[in-house]
């Protein structure tokens, strides 16, 4: 009897200890008196993990390689193809890129719009069950990495930092709930704003302008934010996979494919925002006439 | 006696976090993650005992909360955890069970405590949550906390008889 009393006690503080954490976080919108506990954890376990990658991720590669030895050969012919009408695109893309370079230089713009890139090693997952897309990465702030910057990988956007310790941080990206970017099309220069679903193949983009033109296969980049911080413009996020329409809405919804595939990210980029280093000139009036 | 059995746990506990987020979360596996911080609170319950059981699930879930790439509200998972390594060790505290009592019961767990985080992070308004996701969530987790209790918990039964053997006089 006095087992079972003391066991309930015991089991009465655990819950209320949880409980007490959970409320104390939800409280504290960002920050909070948990943040220590949180920033103690990343010190300690963060280094853990990238010990464990070191140790699986060779396993890991090999597993993947054999497995995909079968479609190999598909996957190059594909490429190549792909490649071929890259090449296409290319050389029509010349021409604007001239046209841009002219218009910058006349800005009195700093010509190298060129970001830095910290390469990085993801070495941990959110399981699926908390619904949170994220990533802890091998870089912290020793390597100069900080709260909000944007991370990329071959594909495109893959999300910003949320939090950082002092060699691991954290990424949220796009595809999560509770992601949100702000936008452009490529082609007409409409803003909207890209938020995630939960699902890692499915983004939705807001447009401001309900009239805005928008096709198939259009591509989304990044719109940038205030000083490049979290994200830098340009980037590329998805392609336009259908419009909802929805009369009586004062916004359009295109739903997105994101270019960065989440659910096999292994090397990723953090952008380290160079700041313009060259003021932008003002153009002076025409003289005379 | 009791340092060793302290340090066991807690070498547990820490290795099944790592391994959780660090080798299996990052492969895509169909509908969820494989659980094997609840399996390993399972386990330990099943050994130990229901205080063992809810003082391991605790430190797992706090553990799983913080770690990084840890997102969620912190206390969920410890919660969670806490109640069922309570109610798995109170519902048979004799490690001596057939293991296909301890493998459906794992398995029952896997899937409730998928349920039990999605209810919770519903009610807390976690705009995270999708319903749609979370059956076949319950199924996939269910049926991967059956195949790892069929390793973790001889692995942790026999683990705990070498390290503390005066905890299971024969």
């Amino acid at each position: 009897m006095k087992d079972v009393r003391r066991a309930r006690l015991i089991l009465a503080i655990l819950v209320l200890t949880s409980i007490t954490f959970i409320v104390l976080d939800l409280r504290a919108a960002s920050g909070g008196p948990l943040q220590p506990l949180r920033s103690a954890a990343a010190a300690v376990i963060g280094p853990l993990e990238r010990g464990v990658t070191t140790v699986v991720s060779p396993i890991g590669n090999l597993i993947d390689s054999v497995s995909q030895l079968g479609d190999q050969s598909e996957r190059i012919a594909e490429l190549e193809a792909e490649n071929e009408r890259l090449r296409v695109e290319l050389d029509t893309l010349a021409v604007d890129v001239a046209r841009v370079a002219e218009l910058e230089a006349l800005l009195g713009l700093a010509a190298d719009t060129a970001v830095d890139i910290v390469p990085a090693q993801v070495i941990a997952v959110g399981p699926a069950q908390g619904f949170a897309w994220t990533l802890a990465i091998d870089v912290g702030s020793l390597d100069g990495i900080d709260v909000g910057m944007s991370v990329i990988n071959g594909g495109g956007l893959l999300g910003r930092t949320v939090a950082v310790g002092p060699d691991t941080a954290t990424v949220l990206l796009t595809v999560d709930a509770t992601s949100t970017v702000g936008g452009r099309l490529a082609g007409s220069s409409q803003i909207g704003i890209v938020s995630g679903t939960g699902r890692q193949d499915l983004l939705t983009m807001q447009l401001l302008d309900p009239l805005a033109a928008i096709s198939i296969g259009d591509v989304v980049v990044t719109f940038g934010s205030q000083g490049g911080r979290p994200f830098v413009p340009g980037i590329p996020i998805g392609t336009v996979e259908s419009v909802t329409g929805t009369p009586g809405q004062l916004t359009r919804v295109a739903n997105l494919i994101p270019y960065a595939d989440a659910s096999t990210v292994d090397l990723v980029g953090v952008v380290v925002a160079a700041p313009r280093t060259e003021p932008r000139g003002v153009i002076p009036a025409p003289a005379g006439e | 006696m009791i340092l060793r059995r302290t340090l066991l746990l807690a070498t547990l506990v820490l290795l099944a976090v790592l391994i959780e987020v660090s080798v299996l979360a990052p492969f895509p596996w169909w509908g969820a993650t494989p659980p094997l911080g609840l399996v390993t609170v399972a386990a330990v319950a099943y050994v130990y005992g229901a205080v063992t059981g809810a003082s391991v699930g605790f430190a797992m879930g706090l553990l799983l909360d913080l770690a990084p790439p840890a997102e969620g509200t912190i206390g969920i998972t410890a919660l969670v955890l806490t109640l069922f390594g309570y109610a798995l060790g109170r519902v048979f505290g004799s490690d001596e069970r057939p293991w296909l009592v301890t493998t459906g019961l794992t398995a029952a767990a896997g899937g409730l405590a998928v349920l039990a985080g999605a209810a919770l992070g519903g009610l807390l308004g976690d705009p995270r949550v999708r319903w749609d996701e979370v059956p076949s969530m319950v199924v996939a987790a269910a049926v991967y906390a059956g195949v790892l209790s069929l390793v973790v918990v001889p692995f942790v039964r026999g683990i705990s008889r070498r390290v503390v053997p005066e905890a299971f006089p024969r």
